[in-house]
C-alpha cells in the first residue's frame, strides 16, 4: 500500500524539509503555550475553541419525563433503610399546608418539572468573559451559579431552595456543584431528601439538544448518589412562564393549620395499591435500594453485590460544619441591625448600632472573653469605623460651620463604640448564660442617671429573662455562689416583654414560650430587621432538648414552634423574608422551620400513638420510630435519639385522640 | 426461585413499569395527585360554599357541610389552578360564599384530614356544574 501525500514524486530538498520541521515544531509550541494562556487561546483560535453558549429557552423532551412515579414505586431508587422508611410515611397532602403550598419544586426535580428551563449568563462588563449562569424553571426562584471562582459558604450560612453552585467548564460541558440546599424530594410522592444533600449536574450541548445529567449525593437517606438525566431541545419561540402562588392559612378543613399530614409507620397502605392490579409483578424489587439499580440484581435480586459508590459526602461533618465548635466565634450579617454569632457550637444574637448592642444569649463561659472582643469589634466596624473623608467645607451635612470634625475623622482616632446595654437569655441553659458575667460587667444599662458609677458600684448591662429562668440560676447547682452580674436583673412572667425603647432604631419583643425546652424559654424578635432569635426551641443540629426536670414538654416545644411560624413571613415561596437564628446551627428562615417543627410533630404522633397502645418506655425505644431522622439529628452524642424519645415519651399524656392538629 | 426465573419477572416488572407511566407523563402538577387524594374513592360533600380561592398553584373551596348531628365539618376542597379553571368557564366570581353545593370528590389519603379534590360539582339553583363533561383537575 501506497501512502499518498503532498508533494509526492517531487524530489525532496533535505533543507526545505528542516525548515519545514522547524516551523511545524515552532507552531507545535506556540499552540501548546496558547492553550496554557487563556488569553492567548481566545485570541488565536477565537470561537471555536470557547465552550459552548448555554443561554437560550429550552424544551423539556417529554418521552423521557417519566412524568408522576406510581406511588410506592422505588424500583432503582437507592434508598438506604431511613430513606424508605421517611419515604413510606410522608404524605404529599403536606403540600396542601399553607408553609407548602407555594414552594417551588425541589431541586432534583426542577429540570423535570413541566414548563422547560430558561438559562441567562452573566458577563463582566470590562472583559465579557462569561462570570454565571442563571437558571429559571417554571416554579422556581432564579437559581445563580458562578463561574467565577468563588469559595460555597460556611456551614453555618442559610440553606436556600436553588442551593448555592459553582461551575467550570470541563471540556464542552459545564459542571456545576451545589451545596446548601433545603430539604426536598427526589421524586413525586414519596423520596425525600434532607438538607444537606449535594448535587452535581453536567451541562452539555450538542448542536441543538441539552443533556442535564444530575448525580444527588444524599447519605442522610441514600445508600448511593441518585443519578438522572434529562434532554432539552432549543426552542427560541418558546418561554419559561412564572407561576404565581397565592397562600392563605386555611387549615385543611376541619382541621388545625399547625395539622402535619404524614403516614404512622404501617399506615400508608396505598404503598402497593398498584399492585393489587399488577399481582404479577413481586414486591422485593419495587421497594428500592441501591442494589435494585444494577443489571446483577436480575439475575441475584437481593443476593447481588453489585459495586454500589458510596456517598462522598460525611453526614457527621456537614452537620458539624453548621454549628463549628472549634473553639473560635465566628461571625455572620444577618439582616437589618442584627448579626448571628457561632461561639463554638452555641448561637449569640447581636444587634449592633448606635444605641450599643443588645445581645440574645451570652453562650459559655469558657468563651466569654472571645465573644466580649467580637461585639466590640462588630460594634465598632458598625458605628465608628474610620472612613475615608467624603466631606469638604461648609457642605458637609450636619457640621454647624467649618469643619473640624471632618478633619479629625482622619487625623484623629473615632470615638468609642457604644457597650453592650441588654443582654437576654432565652432560658437557663449554661450556653446560654454562662458569658452573662463577664458581658454584662463591661456593659452599661443606665439605671439611675447618665454615669456608669451608681452607689460607689459600676452599673453593668441589663440582664432580662423570663423569671423561672432567674429562679432555676438561683436555685440550681451553685446558684449561691453566681455573682449578682451573671444573673438576670430584670425578669417578666407576662407572655412577653417589650424592650421599653427602640435599640438601633426598631423595637424588641419578647416572647415567652410556656413548657417548651424549660419552663422559662423566651424568643426574640427584631420587628423592624424581621429577625427571630428562638433560643434552644429550634436547633437545625439536634433534636428539641428538652429538659424534662425543669419543665419542659414536647407539646409546648411544637407549640412554640407553631408560634414562630405564626410571626414568620417569608419573602417568595416560602423562602428568606423573617431570618431565624436557632439556638445551635445554621441561619434558617421558615421553610426550615417549618420542615423541622413536622419532624417534631411527626416523632410526637408516632409515640402518641404507641403510648395510647398501652407501651412501654422500653418498648418504644425498641420500636427505633425515629429512624428516618436520627442520621439527621440524632448524631450529638449529648442528646441522642433515646434521650429525645424519653422527653417525648414521658411529656405525653396516657391517651390522646387522633394526630396533634387532626380533625376529630 | 431459581436465579432466570426471578430475572424474567423482573425485566417482565420493568417493562410493565414503563408502560405503566406512560399514561401519567403528560401532566405534572404542583404535587402528585394520585399520592395525594385516593382518586379511585369518591365521596358526595353537598354543603354551604365559605370561601373560594380561585389561584394558583390550586383553587380551593372551603365548604361547612352537615355533620349529621347538629353542627357542621369545614372541608378544604382542591381544585385546579387559574388557567386551568378559566379554560373551563370557571371565574372568580363564579361561586360565591352562601353557595349550596353538592362536590363529589376524591378524598385525602391521610386519617384525619378533611381535604378533598373535586371530581365534580353541582350548583342546584341554576344548574351550574363542572366535571360533568370530562373536565378534570389540572
Amino acid at each position: 500500500m501506497v501512502h499518498a501525500s503532498f508533494g509526492a514524486g517531487i524530489p525532496r530538498n533535505p533543507t526545505r524539509g528542516f525548515v519545514r520541521r522547524a516551523l511545524l515544531c515552532a507552531f507545535a509550541i506556540a499552540f501548546g503555550v496558547a492553550l496554557a494562556v487563556p488569553g492567548w487561546t481566545q485570541a488565536l483560535v477565537g470561537r471555536d475553541r470557547a465552550p459552548p453558549d448555554l443561554m437560550g429557552e429550552w424544551t423539556l423532551h417529554d418521552d423521557e419525563d417519566p412524568g408522576q412515579p406510581l406511588l410506592g414505586q422505588y424500583l432503582g431508587m437507592p434508598f438506604n433503610v431511613a430513606g424508605r422508611m421517611r419515604a413510606d410515611t410522608s404524605a404529599e397532602s403536606i403540600w396542601g399546608t399553607a408553609e407548602y403550598r407555594c414552594r417551588p419544586h425541589s431541586a432534583p426535580h426542577s429540570w423535570r418539572g413541566v414548563g422547560g428551563a430558561r438559562i441567562l449568563k452573566d458577563l463582566d462588563p470590562l472583559t465579557r468573559d462569561v462570570t454565571g449562569y442563571h437558571f429559571q424553571y417554571w416554579r422556581s426562584l432564579d437559581r445563580p451559579v458562578y463561574l467565577d471562582n468563588r469559595p460555597h459558604p460556611p456551614g453555618y450560612a442559610p440553606h436556600s431552595w436553588a442551593g448555592f453552585g459553582t461551575a467550570e467548564w470541563q471540556g464542552d460541558t459545564l459542571v456545576i456543584k451545589t451545596t446548601h440546599f433545603k430539604d426536598g424530594f427526589l421524586q413525586r410522592g414519596g423520596p425525600q431528601t434532607s438538607d444537606i444533600y449535594t448535587m452535581t449536574e453536567y451541562l452539555t450541548r450538542h448542536d441543538e439538544y441539552l443533556t442535564v445529567t444530575q448525580i444527588v449525593d444524599d447519605p442522610v437517606y441514600l445508600d448511593e448518589p441518585y443519578v438522572v438525566s434529562t434532554t432539552f431541545e432549543y426552542e427560541p419561540n418558546s418561554a419559561v412562564q412564572m407561576e404565581s402562588c397565592v397562600t392563605t392559612a386555611l387549615g385543611d378543613g376541619g382541621g388545625s393549620p399547625y395539622f402535619v399530614p404524614h403516614f404512622l409507620p404501617g399506615e400508608n397502605t396505598a404503598l402497593q395499591e398498584w399492585l393489587v392490579k399488577e399481582n404479577w409483578v413481586p414486591v422485593e424489587p419495587t421497594r428500592g435500594g441501591a442494589v435494585t439499580a444494577y443489571p446483577e440484581y436480575q439475575v441475584s435480586g437481593k443476593n447481588a453485590k453489585p459495586p454500589i459508590s458510596r456517598s462522598a459526602v460525611s453526614v457527621q461533618k456537614a452537620i458539624e460544619e453548621q454549628s463549628p465548635r472549634d473553639g473560635e466565634v465566628h461571625v455572620l450579617p444577618v439582616q437589618g441591625n442584627v448579626y448571628m454569632l457561632v461561639a463554638d457550637g452555641t448561637n449569640i444574637t447581636v444587634s449592633a448600632g448606635k444605641s450599643g448592642a443588645l445581645v440574645v444569649d451570652t453562650g459559655s463561659r469558657n468563651m466569654s472573653a472571645k465573644v466580649l472582643a467580637a461585639i466590640t469589634r462588630l460594634q465598632a466596624q458598625v458605628t465608628a469605623a474610620v472612613r475615608p473623608n467624603d466631606c469638604n467645607g461648609s457642605e458637609c451635612i450636619g457640621q454647624p460651620s467649618w469643619a473640624s470634625p471632618a478633619m479629625n475623622a482622619i487625623i484623629a482616632s473615632p470615638a468609642p463604640a457604644r457597650p453592650i446595654r441588654f443582654i437576654i437569655n432565652t432560658d437557663a441553659s449554661p450556653d446560654h448564660v454562662g458569658g452573662n458575667e463577664v458581658l454584662a460587667k463591661a456593659g452599661y444599662f443606665a439605671r439611675k442617671g447618665g454615669t456608669n458609677v451608681e452607689n460607689g458600684a459600676v452599673a453593668t448591662a441589663a440582664v432580662i429573662a423570663h423569671e423561672n429562668v432567674l429562679t432555676r440560676m438561683q436555685n440550681g447547682p451553685g446558684g449561691d455562689a453566681l455573682p449578682l452580674e451573671a444573673l438576670p436583673s430584670d425578669t417578666y412572667s407576662w407572655k412577653f416583654n417589650k424592650i421599653s425603647e427602640y435599640v438601633n432604631g426598631e423595637g424588641v419583643e419578647i416572647f415567652y414560650e410556656p413548657k417548651a425546652i424549660s419552663d422559662g424559654d423566651s424568643i426574640v424578635q427584631f420587628r423592624r430587621s424581621e429577625v427571630i432569635s428562638t433560643g434552644n426551641i429550634f436547633s437545625t443540629v439536634t433534636y428539641p432538648m428538652i429538659d424534662v426536670k425543669a419543665g419542659g414538654t414536647i407539646d409546648g416545644v411544637i407549640d412554640g414552634l407553631n408560634h414562630i411560624l405564626d410571626i414568620t413571613a417569608a419573602e417568595y415561596r416560602s423562602q428568606g423574608g423573617t431570618w431565624i437564628i436557632p439556638g445551635r446551627g445554621r441561619l434558617s428562615d421558615a421553610g426550615d422551620l417549618a420542615s423541622y417543627r413536622n419532624m417534631v410533630v411527626i416523632i410526637h404522633d408516632r409515640i402518641q400513638k404507641l403510648k395510647n397502645e398501652g407501651k412501654t418506655l422500653a418498648q418504644v425505644l425498641a420500636a427505633n420510630i425515629t429512624l428516618d431522622f436520627d442520621v439527621r439529628y440524632g448524631l450529638d452524642k449529648s442528646w441522642t435519639p433515646a434521650q429525645f424519645t424519653e422527653a417525648v415519651y414521658r411529656t405525653l399524656p396516657a391517651a390522646a385522640r387522633g394526630k396533634k392538629g387532626a380533625a376529630q | 426461585m431459581t436465579a432466570p426465573k426471578f430475572a424474567r419477572i423482573v425485566s417482565a416488572a420493568l417493562a410493565a413499569l414503563t408502560v405503566a407511566i406512560l399514561p401519567v407523563s403528560i401532566a405534572e402538577a404542583h404535587h402528585s395527585y394520585a399520592a395525594t387524594f385516593d382518586v379511585d374513592h369518591h365521596i358526595t360533600l353537598k354543603g354551604t360554599v365559605t370561601q373560594f380561592g380561585f389561584r394558583n398553584p390550586h383553587s380551593y373551596i372551603q365548604l361547612e357541610v352537615p355533620d349529621g348531628k347538629s353542627g357542621t365539618v369545614r372541608w378544604s376542597i382542591e381544585w385546579s389552578g387559574t388557567a386551568s379553571l378559566t379554560s373551563q368557564g370557571i371565574e372568580r366570581g363564579t361561586l360565591r360564599v352562601g353557595d349550596v353545593v353538592k362536590v363529589v370528590a376524591s378524598p385525602s389519603r391521610v386519617k384525619g384530614e378533611m381535604r378533598a379534590q373535586v371530581v365534580s360539582l353541582v350548583r342546584e339553583k341554576d344548574g351550574l356544574s363542572w366535571g360533568l363533561k370530562g373536565e378534570k383537575v389540572d
